[in-house]
C-alpha cells in the first residue's frame, strides 16, 4: 500500500513537472507573450523607449493627485468619489505597476527551458527546484530593492481602517524618485563621494557625542535645562549645526568652552561638507549634462548624428541647423572644439564617436538615424562607419572622404553616401569655367536659392497626387518646371516624362521653380511633414 | 574636340597638387590655351611629369614675374593653391594685373570667401559649402542630386546646353509660353535676353519673355536630343 502511494506521488510530480515543462515551452514560443513583455519592460525600464515619457508623465500626475487627496483628507472631508478614486484606481494601477515590474523583471520560462534543455543534453534529470530557486532568488532580490519596497509602501495608505497607514503617503512622494531623473542623478552624483561624505558623518558623530558627554558633565547639576545624556546630545547638535535655538544654553564657562570649539567645528565641518559636494558636482557636471543631452535626442524618433566639428559640419549647421529643430547632436572628441560648438548654440558632447560604446548610448533600436562621418581623418570615418553600421544596419551613414579610393573603402565599409569635398568643389570649379551660364542655375539649384529650387515631392507626404495625369497638375500655370518623375515601384527615373503619365503611390516627382511656387505646389497638394 | 567645343579663352591654373589632378586633366582637355603656374620646383616637376606642356615656375608673390604672362580680357586666372592666405593674395595681385580677367578661386571658410571677394575673384567656390549643401540634398532631396550629379559628370549623355538663336530662327519673335519644348524632349530651364539684360533668367521666374535672335536659351536634355533640337533652330 505505502509502495503503490509513493508511485502515485512520483508520478503526480512527473505530470507537474511535464506541465510546467509545456507551459515553458509554450510561452517560449509565444510571439505575443514575448512582444507583451517587451511592451511592459519598455515602459517600465527603457529609458530610451520614447513612449515611456508619457508613462511617467502619467505615473506623476497620478502620485501628485493621490498625495494631495491624502494631505486634504486630513482636515477636510473628501467626497466620496475621490476616495474611491484613490482607493481603487489608483491602488489598483500602483498594484498592478508593482506586479508588472516583477513580472518583467527575469524570465522564469526562459530558465526553465534553458535547464531542461541543459539536463537533456547531458543525460541529467532535470530539477524543477533547482529553477524555482534561481526564479525566486530574482524575484527576491526584486522585492527587496529599495524602490520595489518604496512602490509596495506606496499601496498601503489606501488601507482606511488603519489611520496610521497614512504615514506611508510619504512613500508616494518617495516614489517620484523612480519618475525624476535630476533627484537621481543628484544622489548619484553624491554617492561618487561616498568616502569622504562617510568620514565626515563620523567626525560630526564623535564630536557630538564628545561634546554632548563634556556638557552633560560639566552642567548636568548645574543646567536646569540639561536632564539627561539625550538633552545633552541634542545640544550639541543643534550648536555643531549652527541652527541655535536657544533652548538649552550653556550656563558654566566650561560649557561655554566646549560650546565655543564646536561652533568652530561645526562652522568648518559645513564648509568642508558644501565643499566636497560642490567638487563632485564640478566633476560630473559635464558627464551629467553630456548625458542629459544624449536622453533628450534619445527622446525623438529621429535624429541626427555629426562625428566632428570641423569646417563642413559648421558649414552643414551654419546653414541647416534650423532645419534639424535640435534633432541633431556633434560629438567631437577635442574638448576646444566641443566648447566651441556650444559656444556657437550647437548640441556637442566631448566624446570619441569610434568608440562603441559612444555610438551605443543612442536609441538605435527604436530611432531613425542619420550619422554624418565628417571627422577631418579618412581612417577615423571609415571606422566611425564600421562602428555604426556594426551596432544597427538600419542607421545611414553618410561619410566624408578624401579620394575615390578611399570612397570605395567606406562604400565597403557600409556607408550609404559618401561625400568628397575635393571632387565636388573641383567638379564646380570645372563648371565655372567651362559653362559659365550653367554653374549659375546649378549653383543656385545646389545651394536652394529662392530664384530656382530643384525638389522632390514624394507622394508618400502628398497623397492628394496619387491617380492624377501630369496634365492636370498644369505646372505651367504654377511656374514649375517638371523635370523628371522617379517611378516608386522599380525606381527608374523618367526625365521629362510625358504628361499623359498617371501618378501612383510613392513615385517622386522633380520639380523645378522657384521656392514659394514649390511651396505653394506642396501645400495645394497637402503636404505631411514628419517634425 | 571636348563635350563643350573648345574655347576662345585661355586658363592659367595656380597651383598643382594631388587635390587638382581631375580639375587639370579635364581643363587640359577642354582648353586650347590651358597653363598651369606653381611657384615650388616639386609641384612643377610633378606637372611636367604629368604630361602638361605649359607649366611655369613663378614666385607668384612677385608682380614682376605675374606681369610676363600673357593674359588677355576675359582668359580665365584659376586660384587653387592649397596655401588660403596665399590664394587671397593671389588673386587680389591678380585682380590689379589683369582686371579685365575672370579670376575664379577656390575658398575653405566663409571668411576666406569674404577676403576673396574683396580681393576681386569673380567666381568663388567654397569647398565646404558645397559639400554641405550635397550632404543636406542627399539627405533631403536624393533624386534632385542624382539628377545634379548626373549632369555634372561629363560622361553622362545627359546635359545642359546653352544655345544662342541664330538667324533666320523659327524661335525668333515667338513668346516664351508659345513654344512647346516637350515636343523636342528638352526643357527650358532658362534664357538670357539680350534686349533686356543680359542676365540669366530662370524660366519659372514668371517673367514674360519672348525669344529674339542674340539671346541664348539654355535647356537640359539627352545630347542627342539637345543637338537635334540645336540644328532645328538653325532652321
Amino acid at each position: 500500500m505505502k509502495h503503490n502511494s509513493f508511485i502515485i506521488e512520483v508520478k503526480g510530480v512527473d505530470v507537474f513537472k511535464n506541465m510546467i515543462i509545456k507551459f515553458a515551452f509554450f510561452l517560449n514560443g509565444s510571439n505575443s507573450y514575448k512582444q507583451t513583455k517587451e511592451i511592459a519592460s519598455n515602459f517600465l525600464q527603457n529609458q530610451d523607449y520614447y513612449y515611456k515619457k508619457y508613462f511617467d508623465i502619467f505615473m506623476i500626475s497620478l502620485i501628485l493627485v493621490s498625495i494631495t487627496i491624502l494631505v486634504y483628507e486630513v482636515k477636510h472631508d473628501v467626497p466620496k468619489w475621490m476616495d474611491f478614486f484613490d482607493i481603487y484606481i489608483v491602488t489598483i494601477i500602483f498594484t498592478l505597476e508593482y506586479l508588472a515590474r516583477l513580472w518583467v523583471y527575469n524570465d522564469w520560462h526562459f530558465l526553465v527551458v534553458k535547464e531542461y534543455g541543459e539536463s537533456q543534453f547531458l543525460n541529467r534529470k532535470f530539477s524543477l527546484w533547482k529553477v524555482t530557486k534561481v526564479v525566486l532568488k530574482g524575484k527576491f532580490e526584486y522585492l527587496v530593492s529599495p524602490t520595489a519596497i518604496i512602490d509596495l509602501l506606496a499601496i498601503l495608505p489606501a488601507y482606511r481602517p488603519l489611520r496610521v497607514l497614512r504615514i506611508f503617503v510619504l512613500f508616494r512622494v518617495f516614489k517620484l524618485l523612480r519618475y525624476t531623473k535630476s533627484i537621481n542623478q543628484f544622489l548619484s552624483v553624491l554617492s561618487s563621494k561616498k568616502f569622504e561624505l562617510f568620514t565626515l558623518l563620523f567626525l560630526l558623530l564623535f564630536i557630538t557625542i564628545t561634546a554632548g558627554i563634556a556638557i552633560y558633565v560639566f552642567e548636568q547639576q548645574k543646567n536646569e535645562n540639561i536632564n539627561s545624556l539625550f538633552d545633552a546630545l541634542y545640544w550639541a547638535l543643534i550648536t555643531i549645526s549652527t541652527v541655535g535655538y536657544g533652548d538649552i544654553s550653556p550656563v558654566t564657562p566650561e560649557g561655554r568652552v566646549v560650546s565655543m570649539v564646536i561652533i568652530v567645528t561645526g562652522i568648518a565641518m559645513i564648509s568642508f561638507v558644501t565643499s566636497v559636494i560642490v567638487s563632485a558636482f564640478s566633476e560630473k557636471l559635464t558627464e551629467l549634462k553630456e548625458n542629459r543631452i544624449i536622453e533628450e535626442i534619445n527622446k525623438n524618433e529621429e535624429f541626427m548624428i555629426i562625428c566632428g566639428y570641423g569646417q563642413m559640419t559648421r558649414m552643414f549647421l551654419k546653414h541647416y541647423a534650423s532645419e534639424y529643430n535640435r534633432r541633431y547632436i556633434v560629438i567631437e572628441n577635442d574638448k576646444e572644439k566641443v566648447e566651441e560648438a556650444i559656444k556657437e548654440g550647437y548640441r556637442a558632447i566631448h566624446e570619441d564617436a569610434s568608440r562603441h560604446d559612444v555610438i551605443a548610448k543612442f536609441n538605435t533600436d527604436y530611432a531613425k538615424i542619420t550619422l554624418l562621418a565628417l571627422t577631418g581623418s579618412d581612417i577615423a570615418n571609415i571606422y566611425i562607419t564600421l562602428n555604426a553600421k556594426a551596432l544597427s544596419t538600419k542607421i545611414r551613414v553618410i561619410t566624408r572622404a578624401s579620394t575615390d579610393k578611399l570612397a570605395k573603402k567606406c562604400k565597403l565599409a557600409g556607408a550609404d553616401s559618401v561625400v568628397m569635398p575635393t571632387q565636388i568643389a573641383n567638379r564646380m570649379l570645372f563648371t565655372a569655367i567651362t559653362q559659365p551660364v550653367m554653374y549659375k542655375a546649378i549653383y543656385a539649384i545646389l545651394t536652394g536659392q529662392h530664384l530656382a529650387q530643384l525638389d522632390e515631392i514624394n507622394l508618400v507626404f502628398h497623397q492628394r497626387l496619387v491617380g492624377k495625369k501630369l496634365d492636370e497638375l498644369n505646372f505651367k500655370e504654377h511656374k514649375l518646371l517638371c523635370i523628371g518623375l522617379q517611378v516608386g515601384v522599380s525606381g527608374e527615373f523618367i526625365f521629362n516624362p510625358p504628361m499623359r503619365l498617371h501618378l501612383q503611390e510613392e513615385d517622386i516627382l522633380l520639380l523645378m521653380g522657384r521656392k514659394v511656387s514649390i511651396e505653394h505646389f506642396k501645400m495645394l497638394y497637402g503636404e505631411v511633414r514628419y517634425v | 574636340m571636348g563635350r563643350y567645343g573648345m574655347f576662345k579663352q585661355n586658363a592659367f591654373m595656380f597651383g598643382y597638387s594631388q587635390k587638382r589632378l581631375f580639375l587639370a586633366q579635364e581643363l587640359g582637355f577642354k582648353l586650347m590655351g590651358f597653363s598651369i603656374i606653381v611657384n615650388e620646383k616639386e609641384a612643377y616637376e610633378k606637372a611636367v611629369a604629368d604630361g602638361y606642356n605649359n607649366v611655369k615656375l613663378l614666385d607668384i608673390t612677385d608682380d614682376m614675374a605675374l606681369e610676363q604672362l600673357v593674359v588677355q580680357d576675359n582668359d580665365y586666372l584659376i586660384c587653387v593653391m592649397d596655401d588660403h592666405h596665399l590664394n587671397v593674395f593671389l588673386t587680389l595681385s591678380l585682380h590689379e594685373l589683369f582686371p579685365k580677367a575672370i579670376v575664379v578661386a577656390l575658398s575653405d571658410s566663409p571668411h576666406t570667401t569674404q577676403k576673396l571677394k574683396m580681393a576681386g575673384a569673380s567666381k568663388i567656390i567654397d569647398l565646404y559649402q558645397v559639400s554641405a549643401n550635397r550632404i543636406y540634398n542627399i539627405l533631403h532631396k536624393p533624386v534632385a542630386t542624382k539628377l545634379v550629379e548626373r549632369l555634372l559628370t561629363s560622361d553622362e549623355d545627359f546635359s545642359f546646353k546653352e544655345m544662342p538663336i541664330p538667324k533666320g530662327s523659327s524661335l525668333d519673335g515667338v513668346m516664351v509660353d508659345d513654344f512647346d519644348f516637350t515636343q523636342h524632349a528638352v526643357i527650358l530651364v532658362g534664357m538670357i535676353d539680350e534686349r533686356l539684360s543680359n542676365q540669366f533668367i530662370f524660366i519659372t521666374s514668371g517673367l514674360e519673355n519672348r525669344f529674339d535672335v542674340g539671346d541664348t536659351i539654355v535647356c537640359i536634355g539627352y545630347n542627342a536630343d539637345l543637338e537635334r533640337f540645336e540644328e532645328y533652330l538653325k532652321l
